[in-house]
């Protein structure tokens, strides 16, 4: 019975192709909307959003603009309930929002290597702490800019020699550049010998970081500079504060591009089953039951929603690894990775999709008149 | 106890305001083996006879026993499944399913039988034998002519060995010389497998091949001469 199936499809192959495309090109839309969703999500959520802290100038949002003395990491590992502090200078070409934006974070590398969730997929920590214009790239950048160790980068007035490719547990880091400290603060329009962007807090286990986080604002208040201190997660959320409103917009798009599959399959199952209503009351008056009719129109779009649905799906998973998307404002990046979640998501909706438009014309198809139907020419 | 058993059945359909009886309490039997034709002028309710022996349409009021099964009191699925094992309905418009070959279209209401694959393939190879198409089997039904196509429709209406045949004008479409072929194919049908049938014509010819001719005019059979040469 599957065969018939596949022959009917088969038939008006040009129909098939084109709600199958249609399909695949909507769930490519759904799945990469939520990739960023996710990111969004992924960048809010999880021990690294929410056990430490960022220490920022106070009402300053671009990471040029922040300016806090580096000295400020003593005063703050005074605290009760910080584990360890570290001083961090940002540098980003572009402080809008953008597709392509390239984040250097300037910090101690032995600190970098010790604290961060990063591994190095090539190249090697040795390098990177030894060469004083070294900088280790995150996975994300250097898809996206062809990076590979070895490589001198320039960008603006920066220009570093690559000294390893990284990976991270936390996607948003593989869209970062670290270098050590001093070479950025002393990278030529900084003029930061002295002052860092931001001091990242590591709390300890047991630490509230709330009462951490005020702690220290009314401690270094009486410093030369005020600051604001957040955790990361809540810190990266405000800075990407339209931007979030924006992916939070997007996630209509994502239904819009199911609502947009269900229509498309359901009104292709629609004609498919008018145009053959009186095959449907052939089949039936030989011997076919009323369930098994159903079972064949609804896997008929069930086929057509699930080919072009994981196709999409697969083609948004291949794109996001090979793509390494990220959007960024501020020094603060969204990773687009693919995910199983997604890939998961994806693959069932359009098999949701399926049976559901395919109800109506299942219906339909299965408890016609069979005299009626016969009687059509 | 006649194979088929009609008591008292009635059809009647609304037309707008209009209704229709074009059967008013009709009885009929028809015997094991016998080739009943049913002629009679058009509209009078002939195809609506044959659709509610078929059990594809219901009475309004009657009993329509088929060896022994009141199909009037069957559901949808039970009849589904009672004609799957007991009925063949050769269609005037053969109706073949376009998109499967002449082996295929036979074979499908073998699929709906518990049998073996190798059993499935004789009963469909013998069919296509029976009517003289064994040759055509991979053919697809717009590689075929009307004639060929109409003796498809009659292999997958015996295919499952049904109890009844039910014919609707089979020759209704095609020119004399297949209409011939036909003819004589059902006729062989009857005798040599002994498949009982009940035919529906508008040609009196046709209706020769018949063991018993019928005449249905406004709700009541009038018979015809008995049995042309068995
Ligand atoms: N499904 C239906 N709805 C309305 N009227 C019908 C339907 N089926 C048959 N009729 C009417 O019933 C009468 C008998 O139809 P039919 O059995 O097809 O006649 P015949 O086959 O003898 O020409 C006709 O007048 C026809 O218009
Ligand atoms: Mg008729």
């Amino acid at each position: 019975m599957i065969g018939y199936v596949l022959k009917t499809l088969w038939r008006h192959r040009t129909r098939t192709l084109l709600t199958v495309s249609g399909a695949a090109v909507a769930m490519f839309v759904f799945c990469f909307v939520g990739s960023v969703q996710e990111g969004l999500h992924r960048l809010t959520t999880g021990s690294d959003a929410d056990r430490s802290l960022i220490v920022f100038q106070e009402n300053r949002f671009c990471p040029t603009t922040s300016r806090l003395p580096e000295d400020y990491a003593t005063k703050i590992r005074e605290i009760n309930g910080v584990r360890d502090v570290m001083p961090i200078q940002v540098w980003t070409n572009n402080c809008r929002a953008s597709l392509d934006i390239v984040v250097f974070n300037g910090a101690d590398p032995i600190q970098i290597q010790k604290s961060r969730p990063l591994t190095l997929v090539s190249g090697s920590w040795q390098q990177f702490q030894s060469q004083r214009d070294a900088a280790i790239v995150g996975r994300n950048v250097a898809n996206r800019r062809g990076l590979k160790v070895g490589d001198q980068f320039s960008i603006g007035d920066i220009s570093v020699r690559i000294a390893g490719l990284f990976s991270s547990t936390v996607p948003s880091e593989e869209n970062l550049i670290y270098t050590s400290l001093a070479f950025l603060q002393y990278a030529r329009g900084l003029n930061a010998a002295g002052l860092v962007t931001q001091h990242e807090v590591q709390l300890t286990d047991d630490a509230d970081p709330d009462r951490v986080a005020s702690e220290i604002d009314s401690k270094l208040r009486a410093g030369a500079v005020a600051t604001k201190t957040r955790r990361k997660g809540a810190f990266q959320a405000s800075t990407l504060s339209d931007l979030v409103d924006l992916i939070g917009f997007a996630h209509w798009l994502g239904y819009a591009c199911v609502g947009l599959v269900l229509s498309l399959v359901a009104t292709t199952t629609v004609m498919s089953v008018q145009d053959r209503i009186k095959e449907y009351a052939v089949l039936q008056t030989i011997g076919v039951r009323p369930l098994t009719t159903m079972r064949l129109v609804l896997t008929e779009s069930t086929l057509l929603c699930l080919v072009g649905g994981v196709t999409g799906t697969l083609l948004a998973m291949l794109a996001l690894s090979l793509g390494g998307f990220a959007i960024g404002a501020e020094g603060a990046t969204i990773a687009f990775r693919p995910s199983v979640a997604q890939a998961f998501s994806g693959s069932a909706i359009s098999l949701c999709v399926g049976v559901i438009s395919g109800l109506p014309p299942a219906i339909q198809a299965s408890t016609i008149s069979i005299v009626h139907a016969l009687r059509q020419s | 106890m006649a194979l088929v058993e009609l008591r008292g059945v009635s059809k009647s359909f609304s037309k707008g305001e209009e209704t229709i009886t074009p059967l008013d309490n009709i009885s009929m039997d028809i015997e094991e083996g016998e080739f009943i034709s049913l002629m009679g002028p058009s509209g009078t309710g002939k195809s609506t006879l044959l659709n509610l022996v078929s059990g594809i349409d219901r009475p309004d009021a009657g009993t329509i026993t088929v060896d022994g099964t009141d199909v009037t009191k069957l559901s949808r699925t039970q009849l589904a499944d009672w004609r799957a094992a007991n009925l063949g309905y050769i269609f005037q418009t053969h109706n073949l399913i376009p998109v499967l070959t002449a082996y295929e279209n036979v074979e499908l209401p073998t699929l709906l039988l518990k049998l073996s694959s190798a059993q499935r393939r004789q009963r469909v190879e013998l069919a296509l034998e029976a009517v003289g198409l064994s040759d055509r089997a991979n053919h697809y039904p717009r590689q075929l002519s009307g004639g060929q196509e109409q003796r498809v429709g009659i292999a997958r209406a015996i295919v499952a060995h049904p109890k009844v045949v039910v014919a609707d004008e089979p020759t209704g479409s095609l020119d004399a010389e297949t209409s011939d072929q036909v003819q004589i194919l059902l006729q062989r049908l009857n005798r040599e497998l002994n498949i009982t049938m009940l035919m529906v014509t508008h040609d009196s010819n046709v209706a020769a091949i018949a063991t018993k001719q019928l005449i249905l005019d406004r709700g009541k059979f009038l018979a015809r001469a008995e049995g042309a040469a068995r």
